[in-house]
């Protein structure tokens, strides 16, 4: 039986996301292909989907539906913080909105298959959230979720963030061939850098030295840790390598990727567009750097060789015990972990330090968009889509609805405005790092500040959230300038298959060699053999491919 | 008693140990205390996890021996309200799985054990069919959803009620039972219930207690069919509370991810909900396991 139920369930998890795309047309009658020729601009008729929603509603308005409204809903339980019916949050949602919600639980472990399920055995929730780009597009083909976009005119705050906070690039680039988009992202206004290095301070002052500015001093600070470090220890042993994206290291690789100007580890992407067009990020010169950086440190036995590898638990054990000194961190595990784990070693202090910087200056990349809610497209033959379309534009992108998500109600659970830096958690709440005397947790007892309903928003609803030292960390990197995002080049579904075909055997090619490179297993004077491995696996093909709909999709729509 | 004595006193005098035999038993028992080893490490180190602070286990200092001995974390856990409900329906699924499964096996395995039935290769032919092929993930959620069973007790315990291995396994069990004692009791005028419930049944409580066995152990650790077709989360078994404990804080951790994903787990936290889900089935495990061998050998070697 074991060994039967195992190899089923194997199976299965892998049919859901490969059949996914194919099955979804049987169970779906509503499904209707949504792909070629986009309409005109003018939206949907919606004069029969008017049932419950207001008359009059935009920026400032509370929504309130007309009657009680019931939407169905996928809700993620979050381990740390597990779903409950009772919560405050929902029954002060319905007393403001007249809304309630049939909420399907799913545990957070396993969200992302049971949406596919869900999807594509036709049963989806009308509201889907929580949904990372782009693993929206394999739903599209079926036409199971809603070109959102076109309904865009029924969400005032939404499309007035968009508009006030100059989102436009950001929203193009979820463009998909049609020109529409089907993800309603949540919207920051500024670029969110949440990921740096946490440095022993004790260490520095120890050591003589000042909190390294670029990523040159920050070798010179690891040679000069190098010479107190205990033996058997390494000044810098990293975490974030489970599961490698694609190479492990994710985070030390995705910064000092983008300060070297390409992308790599968490902000790994196939593609850079350099120059007026797009070349394959593993084999640029500026990845080559990198590389050699990475090398320099692994040479010079600065940077703990397992770093690519070992699990969290194994680098914070080092961090814990004095056998490293650097590592990667961001703004939560700082708190939770890094000064958790030096409390017991005398004098020791740890800060998050502003993200080093590289050859590109003080500037950061980095798209403000994040996950966000999809619609079934089940939706459209609902008489009360413009009401749901307001709700969800009320809760997610009012002003309103996001200080309701995350700090809850006024006098409750906090007091004073954040706009004017005097709000407070009441002192029985507690979060992350405010009120760690705090007897309530506002996420476990109340519901607020869920991952599923509260994020994005404006800079200082962000900093509300944070300790002093992270409100300076993100006004030091808010100094830095941002640079574009990569403009949009939508694939075709045809196309879309063919580059997930070559992408799986480049992205392996560069995971490894990447390592390969950085270890030293892999002399760099082997860089061009490697490029050339590249080509083999069909680089070039996946480079034209892209910027052939990077050229399609600037005719077609500027 | 006789034969006992007898063969002891056969292998004093034929079967002298000599050098080689005693290497072969060195070896083994090294080999087998090195499994031993191997298998009980794991279970001893959570139990040392689940009664140790978390910084030292977060320092690599906790191994067989519970460092800073505290019984707080086993009082958080077990005040915890979801763990108990789902705790509850693994027992209901096990229970009710476990005795549909055994009626279900039992019935299927008997009548594919009659050699004289026409088509019982047909019969087996279908269940063996299923072992090979099955309808893939999304057409038994569709299926499942049109039958009305989401979100029900029998999404669990029936698509999955009858494993084919272990009907094989029974089947041949019965085929090993004397043909004699089943016509004896023919000719005594029993029907085919009759005989199965008073004869062959009596006769087969090996096999019945490793059935139990199997299927008790694979209801209670299952969670995928619960994950899939349960949308209430008082209906999820405590496997699946347990998965999102361990991997669900850790999967998330992406670039652009909101701060929720990046959340941490206590690790003694953990290993408490892994001690209290494993107990009861790991405590039930000993008392069947003598059925269990017997049971095998008998279904397993034909003459």
């Amino acid at each position: 039986m074991s060994n039967v139920s195992r190899r089923k369930v194997l199976a299965g998890a892998g049919a859901a996301s490969a059949v996914a795309l194919g099955l979804a047309a049987c169970g779906d009658s509503s499904s209707e292909g949504s792909g070629g020729v986009p309409n005109s601009t003018q939206g949907p008729d919606v004069s029969k989907n008017k049932d419950g929603a207001m008359d009059k509603y935009g920026v400032g308005d509370q929504f309130k539906a007309t009657k009680p409204l019931k939407f169905s809903i996928m809700i993620l339980s979050n381990a740390a913080y597990p779903y409950n019916a009772n919560w405050l949050f929902f029954t002060e949602l319905t007393k403001r909105t007249n809304v309630t919600f049939d909420a399907t639980v799913v545990p957070g472990s396993d969200y992302n298959q049971k949406r596919s399920v869900m999807i594509s055995g036709g049963n989806a929730p009308l509201i889907i959230p929580k949904t990372y780009r782009p693993d929206d597009e394999q739903y599209i083909a079926s036409g199971a979720i809603l070109p959102v976009s076109d309904y865009a005119s029924l969400m005032p705050n939404f499309s007035d963030k968009i508009k006030k906070w100059k989102l436009e690039p950001d929203i193009d680039s979820m463009r998909q061939d049609d020109g529409k988009y089907y993800l309603l992202p949540g919207l920051h206004e500024s670029v969110w850098k949440d990921y740096s290095l946490a440095v022993r301070t004790d260490i520095l002052q120890k050591l003589n030295l000042t909190v390294p500015k670029t990523w040159d001093d920050l070798l010179n600070v690891l040679r000069a840790m190098k010479t107190i470090i205990p033996a058997g220890g390494y000044p810098m042993s990293d975490r974030f390598s489970v599961p490698p994206q694609p190479a492990g290291a994710n985070n030390l690789l995705s910064i000092l990727g983008e300060a070297y100007g390409t992308h790599a580890g968490y902000q790994w992407q196939a593609t850079t567009f350099k120059n007026g067009k797009f070349v394959y990020t593993g084999a640029m010169d500026e990845y080559k750097q990198m590389l050699q950086y990475l090398n320099t440190m692994i040479s010079e036995k600065l940077l703990d060789p397992e770093s690519f590898t070992q699990t969290d638990d194994k680098a914070r054990q080092k961090f814990s015990t004095g056998m490293s000194y650097v590592m990667s961190c961001n703004a939560q595990t700082i708190q939770n972990d890094n000064k958790q784990d030096i409390a017991k070693i005398p004098g020791a202090t740890v800060v998050k330090i502003p993200v080093p910087i590289g050859p590109i200056g003080a500037a950061m990349t980095g798209s403000r968009l994040e996950n966000g809610v999809m619609i079934s497209a089940k939706a459209k033959d609902s008489p009360n889509l413009v009401a749901m379309l307001q709700f969800v534009d009320w809760l997610w992108y009012s002003d309103t609805g996001q200080m309701f998500a995350k700090w809850g109600i006024e006098g409750t659970t906090y007091t004073g405005n954040i706009n004017d830096g005097s709000f407070k958690l009441m002192p029985e709440i507690k979060f992350a790092g405010l009120n760690p005397t705090g007897t309530k947790n506002i996420q476990v007892e109340y519901g607020f500040y869920n991952g599923v309903f509260a994020y994005g928003g404006s800079t200082k609803l962000l900093n509300s959230q944070f300790a002093p030292e992270e409100v300076a960390f993100q006004e030091e990197m808010n100094k830095r300038k941002v640079l574009p995002v990569d403009p949009p080049h939508p694939l075709s579904a045809d196309e879309r298959e063919q580059v997930t075909l070559w992408d799986a055997g480049l992205k392996d090619t560069v995971a490894q060699n990447t390592v390969k490179f950085a270890l030293g297993q892999r002399p760099l004077s082997e860089w061009d053999a490697y490029v050339s491995e590249l080509k083999a696996k069909n680089m070039d093909q996946e480079v034209d491919l892209t910027n052939k709909s990077y050229d399609r999709y600037k005719k077609a729509h500027g | 008693m006789v034969t006992v004595d007898l063969r002891r006193r056969v292998g004093a005098t034929t079967r002298r140990p000599n050098q080689g035999s005693r290497a072969f038993n060195a070896v083994n028992a090294v080999i087998l205390t090195g499994v031993v080893v191997a298998t009980l490490y794991p279970f001893i180190n959570i139990l040392a996890r689940s009664f140790s602070e978390e910084h030292a286990i977060r320092s690599g200092q906790v191994n067989l021996i519970p460092k800073g001995f505290n019984l707080t974390t086993y009082r958080t856990v077990l005040t915890d309200g979801t763990f108990w409900t789902n705790y509850g329906r693994t027992v209901e699924y096990t229970v009710i799985g476990t005795i549909i499964s055994l009626v279900l096996t039992t019935c299927y395995a008997y009548v594919t054990s009659k050699k004289q039935l026409r088509g019982r290769g047909l019969l087996i032919g279908i269940a063996v069919f299923t072992l090979f092929f099955n309808g893939g993930i999304i057409p038994n959620y569709v299926l499942v959803s049109h039958l009305h069973m989401r979100d029900t007790l029998w999404a669990i315990v029936l698509p999955n009620a009858i494993s084919v291995f272990n009907l094989l396994v029974m089947k041949a069990f019965f085929e090993t039972l004397p043909t004699e004692l089943e016509e004896a009791a023919e000719v005594d005028g029993m029907g085919t219930y009759g005989i199965l419930l008073r004869i062959v049944l009596p006769l087969s409580k090996a096999i019945i207690a490793t059935m139990v066995l199997f299927y008790a152990v694979a209801y209670w650790n299952s969670w995928f069919s619960a994950f899939l077709y349960m949308d209430r989360q008082d209906m999820f078994p405590v496997t699946v509370y347990l998965r999102n404990l361990i991997y669900g804080a850790t999967s998330g951790t992406n670039e652009d991810a909101s701060t929720d994903t990046a959340l941490q787990i206590a690790a003694n936290i953990k290993a408490v909900t892994v001690v209290l889900t494993v107990l009861p089935i790991l405590v039930v495990y000993p008392f069947i396991q003598r059925y269990f061998v017997t049971g095998i050998l008998l279904g397993a070697v034909k003459e």
